[in-house]
């Protein structure tokens, strides 16, 4: 219901209203007019029925003294009374035919003075006039009375003969015929029957009626009309008159108005209406249409307007020749209009430009590079980044730097005219947009740049200088997607401000290495949490009896995408994103665990593992160490911990404290790489150390190499002077072996010993390298150190 | 005659020595709504009165007197002395009689031999009425104003009978065609007192006659 209303709109509840309204007059209207027709109808027909029983009692009250007036005559009748005095029957009979047939009378009768009957013109017998009437006839002149004979209705009337005593009484009928009822029909223009009541209780006898009642039906009706059902009869109104005075009997005149008459008159009556009302309708149809269409119009132009606003444009607004509130409605959509469009622009430029500096802010650049992109337009991006912003603003204040600021970006608008935009999109970092130069005139104006940048700047009559990295790329050639663009810039950045070049270019492919850092970094915490790394167990061999001693535990990662990845990259990566202390554990728990089923499984082998240097400045590593290894089935000196010679020298006085705590637990520590980095003797001499690994470097050609063997042999010997066992890794021939093993080293390590095997195949490797022992055992046992 | 009924009371007054021969009797309406003044009188007692000769004239269109009281046998002449001719007539049982238009005196005056009462009409003029009252006695008379009247009984030398029948008689009585007969008891004769008799007498004719509303009606058409 609801739904429907709204669909037929405001057009359509305005018709619907007035329409209904309408209607609802009108019919109110066309009804009240036809109660009123038809009551007027009514009173009418009541009227006429007043007049019909006034002139029903008129006219036969004048017929009544017409024949009283006649009778008068006849019996002042000087012949008559002669008759009447001659006594003779005969004579009586003939004079009483004759005269009575004068004045027209349908019977009539001759009494003596005392009632006696002398003479009727009847054949039959008549009820006897009552001596009542005689005496009111003597007192009035005259008497009246209404009989029924055989179905007939007749007034008598009975006068005296006098001459001039009172001789005889002269009683005369006259029928109440329908002659009578047609004068009073026409007169009156109602239909008349007149009738009497019957024997029958309640009912009549009507026997005369006036012949514009159908006279087809009169001789049924004659039998029927008793019944009151027909004088109540829809076709007729009626009235019902009595004749008689006396009232002794019902002698009755039925007066009937035909309703058909009224009812056709007031039939056209309605279908004029009727018709009325149908005009009225349609005229108020449409009315309602057209002061709907008048006021709709305003309505949807402005709801066109409002839509055009609402989609952003900046329509016209239309024209309301309608006053009022539809005119107010437009006003107030265009000043919204007006006010939108400026806060809207308002918000655009805070959305795109910096507050401090009135430039573009990151957002504005964005967007233009991005068009830039999806115009395939060429540019080139010259990059600014002042390096000690938030030193000034701490040591100055943020007021003081604000005003270095609108000084450097000034001075951008001087040495970049041509920039397209120039956005401040960070602290101190500017980004412009310029046309597109070739690489040398690019780094040209680059410099040119940083050399106005970085010359004094006059700050509230301050001198100031800044000192400012700059980074060049070319666009699209160097990133054709804003988040490439955002990921570039900022790695050339970083990369300027490492290099600390005054102008930097971005490197094609520095940002795919990124990338691929960024992805093992962020998939090395899940290979080191869900077993993605395995551990390679390579052995340690006494150099001087070929005897395995120990295993240095090798972690190695096969990336399911990228494939083998370098120890040494992951490594690195997993120092740089903070997770090498997570990794040192993993590692540590691995080989414990290994271990642990190796001897188990009875096979005697000690463990060494490399610690990364940022495990050393790592507190918890002697607690974790500690319980990992908490029941060890060897001593703790069969676990030995390689840590770099770089490591050590990065922050001796920490790895001096922690490889201090280490050596409590009783653990063997060495130094890896010996002989690549920068060891200061001294501090080697300091540390609690017992082993001292040989870099490979130096071990890998031994054999052709006469400087490696001088540099090795005096490591070994003063490695032994320090009181450290040394360790030789990268053996990769016989040769090699027995050279150190001349030169007494203590430890060989190497591919021609064994290459690093899984701990499920170390257990074939100590029997494979067990076989190998008199091949690498030292022939010259005296020959020792 | 006031003499004569002065002598009547005088003689009533004396003590009755002898049966009186006078009968004062007094007329009123019945329910006694007043004396009757003009109504005639009379008994049978057996006495003759000659026969006389009377005029009944018309004059003025009417009747003078319109009242004569005649023995029977008696003759009455009709003179006409109106400008216009009169056709008067009876058709009274007593004597009916036909005198066609006429003007003057008629040859011959009309013989009333039997006693009753005659209606006289004129057939011209309907409204002109007169009675002879024929009486075969000579105790006859008419009352007066106070509806007395005074008859003289002369039974002679027969015996009076116990009861009288009295005839009375008015033009306005229902049937004027005839007397009214009252009895009354011949002992009261012997009162001093009047003897009194009520009759029912129509109502004083109105102006119009009872037909004259009905011509007024039909002018008013």
């Amino acid at each position: 219901m609801a739904s429907w209303v709204n669909r037929i709109g405001f057009r359509g509840r305005l018709v619907t209203a007035m329409v209904a309204l309408v209607a609802l007059v009108s019919l109110l209207i066309g009804a009240l007019l036809m109660v009123y027709l038809f009551d007027d109808e009514k009173r009418r027909a009541q009227e006429q029925l007043s007049i019909a029983e006034r002139v029903t009692n008129e006219v036969i009250a004048r017929r009544t003294d017409l024949e009283l007036s006649r009778l008068s005559i006849v019996v002042r009748d000087f012949g008559f009374r002669s008759a009447i005095a001659s006594r003779d029957p005969a004579t009586l009979n003939s004079a009483l035919e004759n005269h009575s047939g004068r004045v027209g009378a349908d019977f009539a009768m001759l009494l003596d003075s005392q009632g006696e009957l002398l003479a009727s013109t009847l054949s039959r017998a008549l009820p006897g006039t009552t001596a009542a009437q005689l005496a009111n006839a003597r007192n009035n002149g005259a008497d009246r009375s209404l009989l029924t004979i055989d179905q007939r209705g007749y007034e008598v009337l009975v006068v005296p003969v006098e001459a001039p005593g009172l001789r005889a009484w002269l009683v005369a009928g006259f029928e109440m015929d329908e002659a009578l009822a047609n004068i009073i029909a026409r007169l009156s223009g109602s239909s008349v029957i007149f009738r009497t009541s019957a024997n029958t209780p309640g009912g009549f006898i009507s026997f005369a009626a006036s012949s514009d009642i159908e006279s087809g039906s009169e001789p049924a009706s004659m039998k029927s009309v008793g019944g009151q059902n027909f004088i109540e009869s829809a076709r007729y109104f009626t009235r019902t008159l009595n004749l008689d005075a006396s009232g002794q009997s019902a002698f009755e005149a039925v007066l009937m108005t035909s309703r058909e008459a009224s009812l056709q008159n007031y039939y056209s009556r309605a279908l004029e209406i009727g018709l009325l009302v149908t005009v009225i309708m349609v005229f108020a149809i449409v009315l309602a249409l057209l002061t709907a269409r008048y006021l709709g119009r305003p309505v949807l132009q402005l709801a066109r307007y409002a839509k055009a606003v609402g989609r952003g444009d900046n329509p016209q607004a239309p024209d309301i020749r309608t006053g009022g509130e539809l005119h107010e409605l437009r006003n107030a959509l265009r000043d919204t209009l007006a006010r939108l469009i400026r806060r809207e622009a308002e918000i655009r430029h805070a959305a795109t430009h910096d507050e401090v500096t009135g430039l573009g802010n990151r957002h504005a650049l964005m967007h233009m590079a991005k068009e830039g992109f999806d115009a395939d337009v060429s540019c080139s991006l010259i990059g600014l980044r002042v390096s000690d912003l938030s030193n000034i603003n701490d040591t100055l204040g943020i007021e003081f730097g604000d005003k270095v600021l609108r000084g450097l970006s000034q001075r951008l608008r001087d040495e970049l005219p041509d920039a397209s935009l120039i956005a401040r999109t960070g602290g101190g970092e500017f980004l412009a947009l310029v046309p597109v130069h070739s690489p040398g005139t690019l780094k040209q104006r680059a410099l040119a740049l940083h050399n106005a940048v970085e010359s004094p700047l006059d700050v509230g009559n301050t001198p100031f200088s800044l000192r400012a990295n700059l980074i060049t790329l070319q666009l699209p050639a160097d990133a054709s997607q804003t988040n490439e663009l955002r990921r570039r810039v900022n790695l050339t950045f970083e990369q300027a401000l490492q290099q600390g070049a005054a102008v930097t270019r971005y490197e094609p492919g520095q940002d795919e290495n990124h990338l691929r850092e960024l992805k093992l970094v962020s998939d090395l915490h899940s290979a080191i949490h869900h077993g993605g790394l395995h551990m390679n167990y390579q052995p340690k061999l006494d150099n001087h009896t070929g005897q395995l001693l120990q295993v240095e535990a090798l972690v190695r990662w096969i990336h399911p995408e990228l494939g083998f990845i370098s120890p040494e990259e992951f490594i690195f990566l997993a120092e740089q994103s903070g997770q090498i202390n997570d990794l040192t554990d993993h590692i540590l728990q691995r080989v414990a665990n290994d271990a642990r089923a190796w001897f188990s499984a009875g096979l005697d082998v000690g463990v060494a593992i490399n610690l990364s240097a940022m495990d050393l400045t790592w507190p918890a590593l002697t607690e974790r160490i500690t319980s990992i290894f908490a029941g060890w089935h060897h001593s703790m000196e069969r676990i030995t911990l390689e840590v770099t010679e770089s490591a050590l020298m990065e922050d001796p006085v920490e790895a001096m404290a922690t490889l201090n705590r280490l050596r409590d637990l009783g653990v063997t520590l060495s130094v890896d790489d010996f002989g690549t980095g920068y060891s200061s003797l001294s501090q080697l001499r300091k540390l609690p150390v017992q082993e001292l690994k040989i870099d490979k470097s130096f071990v890998l050609r031994l054999n052709a190499e006469p400087q490696d063997q001088l540099i090795v042999k005096s490591t070994i010997d003063m490695a032994h002077g320090l009181g450290l066992t040394v360790v030789a890794e990268g053996i990769e021939n016989l040769e090699t072996w027995k050279l150190l093993q001349s030169w007494g080293c203590n430890v060989g390590q190497g591919f021609y010993l064994s290459r690093p095997v899984s701990a499920g195949d170390l257990a074939q490797t100590a029997a494979t390298i067990a076989e190998r022992q008199h091949e690498l055992a030292d022939t010259t046992p005296e020959h020792s150190s | 005659m006031k003499i004569k009924t002065g002598l009547l009371l005088a003689c009533c007054l004396v003590p009755a020595s002898v049966l009186s021969d006078e009968l004062t009797l007094r007329v009123q309406l019945a329910g006694g709504a007043g004396p009757v003044t003009g109504a005639v009188v009379y008994l049978n007692d057996g006495s003759q009165a000659s026969p006389l000769r009377a005029e009944m004239f018309q004059k003025d269109r009417m009747f003078h007197p319109q009242i004569l009281i005649l023995p029977v046998g008696s003759s009455v002449d009709f003179p006409n002395r109106d400008n216009t001719q009169h056709h008067v007539y009876s058709f009274s049982p007593a004597k009916t009689f036909n005198l066609e238009l006429y003007a003057g005196m008629p040859e011959t005056p009309v013989l009333f031999d039997q006693p009753g009462i005659v209606e006289l009409g004129c057939n011209i003029h309907d409204h002109m009425q007169a009675f002879i009252v024929v009486a075969d006695t000579r105790a006859i008379g008419k009352t007066n104003e106070q509806g007395e009247v005074t008859l003289a009984l002369n039974f002679g030398a027969s015996q009076p009978p116990g009861s009288l029948s009295l005839n009375i008689w008015h033009p306005r009585l229902p049937d004027n065609t005839r007397p009214v007969i009252q009895e009354i008891d011949a002992a009261s004769l012997a009162n001093s007192t009047a003897e009194i008799v009520s009759i029912e007498l129509k109502p004083e004719p109105r102006n119009e006659g009872p037909l004259d509303h009905l011509q007024k009606r039909f002018r008013e058409l």
